[in-house]
């Protein structure tokens, strides 16, 4: 072969990169969601891959397919792109349509993982860190998980990125596979408990429910009684009644606050519920 | 205390950076400074009383623990809970005369944060359907093969649905709502019905943002042990949450061993009639 094989170089790849790493969500709509992000981050590589106009925008059409995912995660399948894209440019027997295939393939799953694994268990676990730190309006959990997350964030973003270009989609097979599950697994554990932690912590919901004898003195409090069974044991319900009403009965969160609501004022009418404020 | 033009202005720029999809990024933007946390120490120096900023900021984070937004359906606006309601939140808790890091003050925050949040979904869906104005561009852009266009399509033109949806919507809200707050304190007595509502429904809706978070680990009822583990330890044993942590490492630890075990016995993906063998043995222990 007289022509030497296109490779894409590490300054362009660091490029789509950022283009990605920033760029993913700013322009989003509900109908087009991240494909702009998308196409931004492809562009470095198309224009370096492709040297005639019309193949660039051929390759350019490849991306205009819609795209949503848990972006952070699926730095991921952008990387698995790159390298697709380099072997399409090579001949190798892929065509756009493979790629969409694996795109819309991939995206799915990896929004699902992402969106439990990142959203759901590492950003709540290090606030629940950070919130223990700031208590009494110290600035020192805020700066912990500003610096903490972002190291976190962009180096691993770009650590998934360019193993994906790497290795493809066995780069994905990690993530989705026996070893990845096992990982995820146990990484739900460690989330669920911190989550449990936070909850006593943080949440307080305290009756003010009490039986008074004939001068007034309080001979039965119902916090107290309830601490002695089971400490928090007033917020574990509420706690379980939210989860119940959401998850079970398929009730949205905004319906959900608004129920806590009128139990609220209805618990303030009956006097179970007493903030005691005073000027 | 009240909010200046400039304040109003800082504020507005920070809306518009933090916001799902903001221009910040994500990892900058949403999962930073939208975070009610960030928000707080971010207000809490631009209104110059960061102690009361972080108090609000640890408040309202509690509440809003799992703001995952699966598929791009939000509940609550993370710019408008940090940059709207946090400084009124501020507000209304300095002209109460309430102790900045006090419970009734967190509590505050947290009702007036939420309703603040919710009512603030219209932003996102506001500059979401804006942004399509652009995207019409850049698919005529696409066509006509003026691909640098992209690069202002995805990273300038939504500056101008930010103007329209972050910039001046907290401009307005907070240089305007700070009076209102006030205004308010007179018109409800602290010990008022009202009151009494809005104060215990704040100590109630931090259940809400932990069952959407619980919503994502649980899936069956024996999915809450480790939940209410980690709630012993810290309610019964008064453990911190670094310890948590640590404690929760050795489960996790065998969590990992048990699944690759399992697998490997297996030969593939657990199937459902080794799920159920399994959960039978749990409860022969």
């Amino acid at each position: 072969m007289a022509d030497e094989r296109k490779k894409i170089s590490k300054k362009t790849l660091t490029k789509a990169f950022h283009h990605w790493y920033y760029g993913h969500l700013t322009c989003f709509s509900q109908e087009h969601m991240q494909t702009f992000g998308y196409l931004t981050s492809m562009l470095p590589i198309v224009e370096e891959l492709y040297d005639k106009p019309e193949d660039q925008k051929e390759a350019m059409t490849t991306y205009k397919a819609f795209f949503n995912t848990e972006p952070q995660l699926g730095s991921v399948i952008v990387g698995v792109t790159a390298g697709l894209e380099e072997a399409k440019a090579n001949g190798d027997g892929v065509d756009g349509e493979t790629i969409n295939g694996m795109r819309a393939g991939l995206m799915g799953p990896i929004a699902g993982i992402g969106d439990s694994l990142i959203v759901g268990t590492l950003i709540p676990i290090l606030l629940g860190i950070a919130l223990g730190m700031s208590t009494g309006g110290s600035p020192v959990g805020a700066i912990f998980y500003i610096v903490v997350w972002n190291l976190i964030a962009y180096f691993g973003m770009h650590f998934l990125f360019f193993r994906g270009y790497q290795m493809g989609d066995r780069a994905v097979e990690f993530l989705v596979g026996k070893q990845g599950s096992a990982i995820r697994k146990a990484i739900g554990v460690v989330g669920a408990m911190v989550v449990g932690g936070v909850a006593a912590t943080w949440v307080n919901v305290k009756t003010a429910f009490a039986l008074k004898n004939a001068a007034g003195k309080t001979f039965l409090s119902l916090q107290t009684q309830l601490d002695n069974i089971y400490p928090g044991l007033l917020t574990v319900a509420f706690i379980f009644l939210c989860w119940w009403l959401m998850s079970k009965k398929k009730i949205s969160a905004v319906n959900t606050m608004l129920l806590l609501v009128v139990i609220a004022f209805v618990g303030v009418l009956v006097g179970f519920f007493n903030p005691g404020l005073t000027y | 205390m009240t909010i200046s033009w400039l304040q109003a202005i800082i504020l507005g720029i920070f809306a518009s950076l933090s916001s799902m999809p903001g221009m910040g990024g994500s990892s900058i933007g949403n999962y930073t400074l939208g975070r009610p946390l960030v928000g707080g120490l971010v207000c809490g120096l631009v209104l110059g009383n960061v102690q009361l900023g972080i108090a609000c900021g640890v408040a309202m984070q509690l509440v809003y623990i799992a703001l995952v937004t699966p598929g791009g359906t939000v509940s609550a606006d993370v710019r408008a809970v940090s940059y709207i309601g946090i400084p009124l939140a501020m507000v209304a808790v300095q002209s109460q005369h309430l102790m900045a890091t006090g419970v009734d003050a967190a509590n505050l925050a947290k009702s007036m944060g939420t309703l603040v949040g919710t009512v603030g979904t219209v932003l996102f869906y506001g500059t979401a359907t804006m942004n399509l104005i652009w995207q019409h561009m850049g698919w005529k852009y696409v066509d006509q093969g003026k691909f640098h266009k992209l690069y202002m399509v995805d990273w300038g033109l939504p500056w101008i649905s930010h103007l329209l949806f972050s910039f001046l919507p907290t401009l307005i809200m907070t240089k305007l709502g700070a009076s209102a707050v006030v205004a308010l304190r007179n018109a409800l007595p602290m010990d008022g019905i009202p009151m009494k509502t809005l104060f215990t429904v704040g100590s109630m809706l931090p259940c809400v943002g932990i069952a959407i978070l619980l919503r994502q680990i649980v899936n069956k009822p024996i999915d809450f042990i480790p939940f209410l583990v980690g709630f012993t330890l810290a309610a019964s044993l008064k453990l911190n949450l670094v310890s948590v942590a640590v404690v929760s490492l050795i489960f996790a630890l065998l969590t990992y061993q048990l699944e690759m075990a399992r697998s490997s016995h297996s030969g593939g993906p657990a199937s459902p009639a080794a799920e159920s063998n399994d959960a039978s043995d749990e409860e022969d222990i």
